[in-house]
């Protein structure tokens, strides 16, 4: 990159499934000022803001337009971006190459959905191809429900591995106070919750959230001058898939897909080897169970076939040797234009040591974000405390 | 002038949006479609760098970068390679209404093609019935029923072994 970027702050609201008591812009704002606060600034020294998330699930379209009062763009550059689930990680993406362009010195990124206001299943559909498959569009659940049995008939794994997941998603998510789904539950509770659609059950499955995320990014300069643990952002990649074509569903494809190509160029240009060892952490967008068990060997954790095995061995634990979304992910959380930005805040709140309740028991220098979006594409986003590591 | 109290009445307004669409389909898509409606027959396109014979058919290769030009007739059967049995009433958003569930839907690799084509499965809506491997069959509805779109396949059958 020309120019380094830090993040220098950032905040997010507390996520919940009803916020009737806010509308879109209150609800935005709320994340916008505890970003502003967490970086000791104000608005008035942004110098853009950029905003997104998929307006076409509250149906409400140019957010950039109506919600300027609550995200502090009135009268400042800016764009708004929308992406599918990947809308929060685009948007750091977009405003990394801003402030690395040196077009912008501070940027203010901003990601929110309100699902309660619209019917996100039936909109999903919309995201199928309209003359190919639509009708058979069963929004996000049939398409991950295929990738199961896939997975299953592939690999031999079962039901209890998926559930192994959904627990350690939830019991996470009970030591992160700004998570939506944060459920005592065991393997049993997830085997016996309702199908879906086999094999997903409900426990399976992320919830329908309302919230905000909010990051402030920031040159070299600013970020050595204002900021006490700026949060580096090392490498960020982005891939898309060739449309129509399995991709995820068929867990044994040989093809070069989104999530593999994104992550072995961004491990070449970082050098890494073994990402097990590189990375401390990792937060990935796992919608489904099964998705973040593909996820953990499309990003090398373990070989072909060997991510159920990484959960049954409970090697992605909080307290594990690859902990894997301690903040519980979106199986707790998802609020989706803000969901894969709370993956990149998340990994930065681990590095500076703040996350709370849900730090991770060990030194952590380096995270790696994923986000991951219909019709299957992903931005990876790279961390570090060291802006040479 | 007073603050506004939290526990005040907190109104929420319902609004529906009914919006048609019209898509066009392109002649490659058009070719198939056509084919489907007209013959009850499958045509993919191969790419004649990579030789994939891909569905729907498209005029690039995504992967080659190259114009496809040969149609290549397919079989209407095919395997199974991923499936799910739907419990949830979801909108079928080409007609605003919603699937009865239980039913079953899968990916259906044709013979003879690369690529795999969704659709309903004619099978009992049981996960002992179903299983990823499966040789299925296409059946059409009847000539006079059909519009020129994916509904002129009126669900996979399996074919017993």
């Amino acid at each position: 990159m020309k120019r380094n970027v830090a993040i220098i702050g950032g905040g997010q609201t507390h996520h919940a499934a009803r916020r009737h008591d806010v509308n879109q812009v209150e609800m935005v704002n709320e994340a916008v000022r505890a970003a502003l606060s967490d970086a000791r600034t104000t608005i008035d020294e942004i110098d853009a803001v950029l905003v997104g998330n998929m307006e076409f699930f509250e149906g409400c379209h140019m957010t950039d337009c109506w919600l300027v009062d609550g995200t502090g763009a009135y009268g400042k550059p800016g764009l708004k971006i929308t992406t599918g689930g990947t809308v929060g990680a685009t948007i750091v993406c977009a405003g990394v190459h801003h402030v690395a362009s040196g077009l912008f010195d501070r940027v203010l990124c901003v990601g929110f959905e309100k699902q309660e206001e619209g019917d996100t299943g039936a909109i999903l559909s919309g995201v199928a191809h309209p003359l190919f498959g639509r009708s058979m569009a069963g929004a996000a659940v049939g398409y991950f429900a295929m990738m199961a049995t896939s997975y299953m008939a592939a690999w031999g794994a079962k039901e209890e591995h998926s559930a192994m997941v959904a627990v350690k998603a939830r019991q996470n998510a009970r030591k992160n106070e700004y998570a939506h789904l944060k459920l005592d539950i065991n393997i049993q509770d997830v085997l016996n919750s309702r199908m879906l659609a086999y094999p997903i059950r409900m426990l399976d499955m992320c919830p329908a959230s309302n919230g905000a995320c909010a990051i402030i990014l920031a040159d070299e300069t600013t970020a050595k001058d204002r900021c006490e643990k700026p949060v580096w952002i090392r490498a960020m990649d982005t891939a898309h898939n060739e449309q129509f074509e399995l991709d995820w569903r068929d867990v044994t494809t040989q093809k070069s897909i989104f999530s593999r190509v994104s992550a072995a160029r961004i491990y070449k240009r970082l050098g890494v080897n073994k990402p097990t060892d590189y990375f401390d952490v990792f937060e990935i967008y796992e919608p489904a169970t099964w998705a973040e068990m593909v996820w953990y060997e499309d990003l090398g954790l373990c070989g072909p076939g060997e991510g159920f095995k990484l959960i049954e061995n409970n090697k992605t634990g909080i307290d594990g040797p690859i902990p894997v979304n301690p903040s519980g992910g979106i199986l707790s959380t998802n609020c989706i234009g803000a969901s894969a930005m709370l993956r990149v805040w998340e990994a930065a709140l681990q590095i500076r040591g703040d996350a709370g309740g849900h730090q991770v028991p060990k030194e952590v220098r380096r995270a790696l974000a994923t986000a991951y979006g219909g019709t299957n594409w992903t931005v990876l986003t790279a961390l570090s405390r060291n802006i040479d590591d | 002038m007073g603050l506004v109290e939290y526990e005040q009445e907190l109104i929420s307004i319902p609004v529906i949006v009914d919006v048609p669409y019209r898509f066009a389909a392109g002649k490659y898509m058009t070719k198939f479609l056509t084919e489907l409606r007209d013959n009850g027959r499958f045509f993919g396109i191969r790419c004649p760098i990579c030789n994939r014979v891909q569905l729907p058919p498209r005029v690039v290769c995504a992967v080659c970068h190259v114009k496809n030009r040969e149609w290549v007739e397919l079989s209407c059967q095919g395997t199974l390679v991923g499936f799910t049995i739907m419990y949830l009433p979801l909108t079928d958003p080409t007609t605003g209404k919603p699937h009865e569930p239980p039913f079953s839907y899968g990916s259906v690799r044709l013979d003879g093609s690369d690529s795999v084509i969704d659709h309903f499965l004619n099978v009992e809506p049981d996960v002992q019935k179903i299983s990823v491997g499966m040789r299925m069959k296409a059946v059409f509805k009847p000539r006079e029923q059909r519009v020129g779109d994916l509904s002129d396949i009126l669900h996979f059958d399996p074919i017993p072994e």
